[in-house]
């Protein structure tokens, strides 16, 4: 009968699986598996690292807008950066160094006080900003979706660009007080690694805490005051009694400043302090991400 | 055939807190510490009888690749909170979505925009944050300029653009994104008529490319033009799932014999 006929056009048909042809997506061929699949998660969510890198372009363009923004219609630009580390320098030379007569080991006072507080600045600035970064940008989280840490990491990634800027003088100041490079100069990286994941560290836990709990951006100038108070920025760690030194010992910052300017100043590094700096600031970083990455799901109901 | 996108027994709780301004969703530090030394054991007391609203009741559909698919519902039918959770933004209470292609999310027109910095600048941005590699967007820069039709003031801050550069620039970026499925919420409802028409012009041509849309829209004959099947929503549940023309007609139905019942 009339079915033969039928047979090759249904054949024709079956050949081609896929929706009546257009140009471009028509022949998209569906994965076995699932691109994304959304659940909602019990307890601990995990870190999904791939996810962070495959989004680190978003990670660039949030710090250069970040930074982009911070500078336009200004009319000092850039140098800003460099502007608050020496005008706090300044102040502490002439109250610390010269009216209390802080002992400053041996070094010249400027440039004692500038190495702790240029490495203070970035790491104050980094956590303050970070903490501030979820809040700050909540029209993203509530429209777009991507990985959520990029936010505080580009808030603290853009101080780097100060820090930079504010080195220069540094730089100055070691020529001008004559100390000269030396193989231990090798460990500046490290510690300025060092100094960005604690500050990254701090930056996350605090931003995600922030967004539940709004006690955060008040209580938060006040414990950076207290860590700048028990950190040795304005003094040195040996004017500390022997029988308390334990407790600033405790603050992770401390073996980074003073292995910073032992670096700088040629002398002996505080290998156990320094050692405790990086395991606590590891642990505070895989911490604060796994917290960050469990509150991360009702950021954008409560923001 | 295989569906692109598979929804299954999604539900969505909020949570609200009685005897409180909506406006204050979060606790003070204070207040939880409180909360939890009053009645610790509230959280398991509580069945969440009065404090909670589910959003979304038990959804479940499928899309297949290349179709286009119209939500509709009266507002507060949680449309929009169903595709918040399809973007990632919020996370479901129970259920399942599956999805086999790349997804872009147009819950807003110009999200990013920041006004210090110029268009230039904002389309880099725009893009990067609707998940446009830097690549891509260099290569299709000039299209979407012209798109928007502000290639003289491309270098200007966005601050000094007037509303409809804003959101021609801004839609202009988002026309120009190239994934496989496409969500859309109730974004082309504003600017003048001509910026209608030219979103209207996009999104067919869109459809025509064979790409997965989820358009959320009030506009009743957008759905016609542009969809062949459609989803109405009602109070979080799929109230039908078929055919354009058999939706709108339960829709109209339910939109006149509701102001009876209430009143």
């Amino acid at each position: 009968m009339i079915s033969t006929i039928d047979q090759p056009a249904s054949t024709a048909q079956t050949a081609t699986a896929e929706p009546p042809a257009a140009s471009g997506l028509s022949s998209y061929d569906l994965p076995e598996k699932p691109l994304v699949t959304i659940v909602p998660h019990r307890s601990w969510v995990p870190l999904k690292l791939r996810d962070l890198w495959s989004s680190r372009e978003l990670l660039y363009f949030l710090m250069w807008r970040d930074i982009k923004v911070r500078y336009k219609q200004t009319v000092l630009g850039a140098t800003w950066a460099v502007i608050q580390p020496l005008i706090t320098m300044i102040i502490f030379t002439f109250f610390f160094g010269k009216l209390a007569r802080m002992p400053t080991e041996g070094v010249p006072s400027p440039i004692f006080f500038y190495t702790a507080v240029l490495l203070w600045t970035f790491f104050s600035n980094g956590v303050t900003n970070g903490a501030n970064s979820l809040i700050g940008n909540s029209n993203l989280i509530t429209k777009v979706y991507f990985p959520r840490l990029i936010i505080p990491a580009a808030a603290v990634g853009a101080g780097l660009l100060d820090f930079a800027i504010a080195s220069v003088l540094l730089v100055g100041l070691i020529v001008y007080y004559g100390f000269s490079a030396t193989w231990s100069y090798l460990m500046l990286l490290p510690i300025i690694v060092l100094t960005t994941l604690l500050s990254l560290g701090v930056g996350i836990w605090f931003s995600a805490l922030n967004v539940k709990y709004r006690d955060v951006r008040y209580a938060l100038p006040f414990l950076i005051q207290v860590w700048f108070f028990v950190s040795p920025i304005i003094y040195p760690s040996s004017l500390v009694p022997t029988e308390w030194r334990w407790l600033p010992a405790l603050n992770p910052l401390g073996g980074i400043i003073e292995s910073f300017r032992a670096t700088l100043f040629g002398r002996e590094l505080p290998w156990h302090a320094l050692a405790y700096s990086a395991a606590f600031t590891l642990g505070m970083l895989v911490y604060a991400s796994y917290a960050f990455r469990r509150m991360e799901r009702s950021f954008a109901e409560l923001i | 055939m295989k569906p692109i996108i598979k929804v299954a027994n999604i539900s969505k709780k909020f949570r609200i807190t009685p005897g409180e301004a909506p406006s204050v969703r979060y606790d003070t530090l204070r207040e939880s510490l409180v909360k939890l030394v009053r009645s610790p054991f509230a959280r398991f007391r509580h069945n969440g009888a009065d404090d909670t609203v589910w959003a979304l009741k038990d959804v479940n559909f499928e899309v297949v690749p290349g179709e286009v698919m119209g939500i509709i519902g009266p507002n507060g039918a949680g449309k929009s909170t169903l595709l918040k959770v399809l973007s990632r933004i919020i996370e479901p209470t129970t259920g399942r979505v599956d999805l086999y292609g790349r997804v872009a999310s147009l819950l807003e027109v110009g999200t990013g925009f920041h006004p210090d910095l110029s268009g230039r600048e904002n389309v880099y941005l725009n893009g990067a944050i609707l998940g446009m590699k830097r690549r891509e967007i260099s290569s299709r820069f000039d299209e979407i300029v012209a798109f928007a039709e502000v290639e003289r003031f491309i270098d200007t801050a966005v601050k000094h653009y007037s509303s409809g550069m804003y959101l021609r620039l801004a839609f202009a970026v988002a026309a120009h994104l190239d994934p496989e499925i496409l969500i859309v919420d109730e974004v082309l409802a504003v600017g003048d008529a001509s910026f209608q028409k030219k979103c209207l012009g996009k999104m067919d041509s869109v459809t025509q490319s064979g790409r997965t849309v989820l358009l959320v829209t009030h506009s009743l004959a957008m759905v016609r033009q542009l969809c062949r099947r459609a989803i109405l929503f009602n109070e979080g549940r799929v109230e039908i799932n078929g055919p354009t023309e058999d939706v709108l007609a339960r829709y109209e139905r339910m939109q006149s014999v509701e102001p009876m019942i209430r009143t």
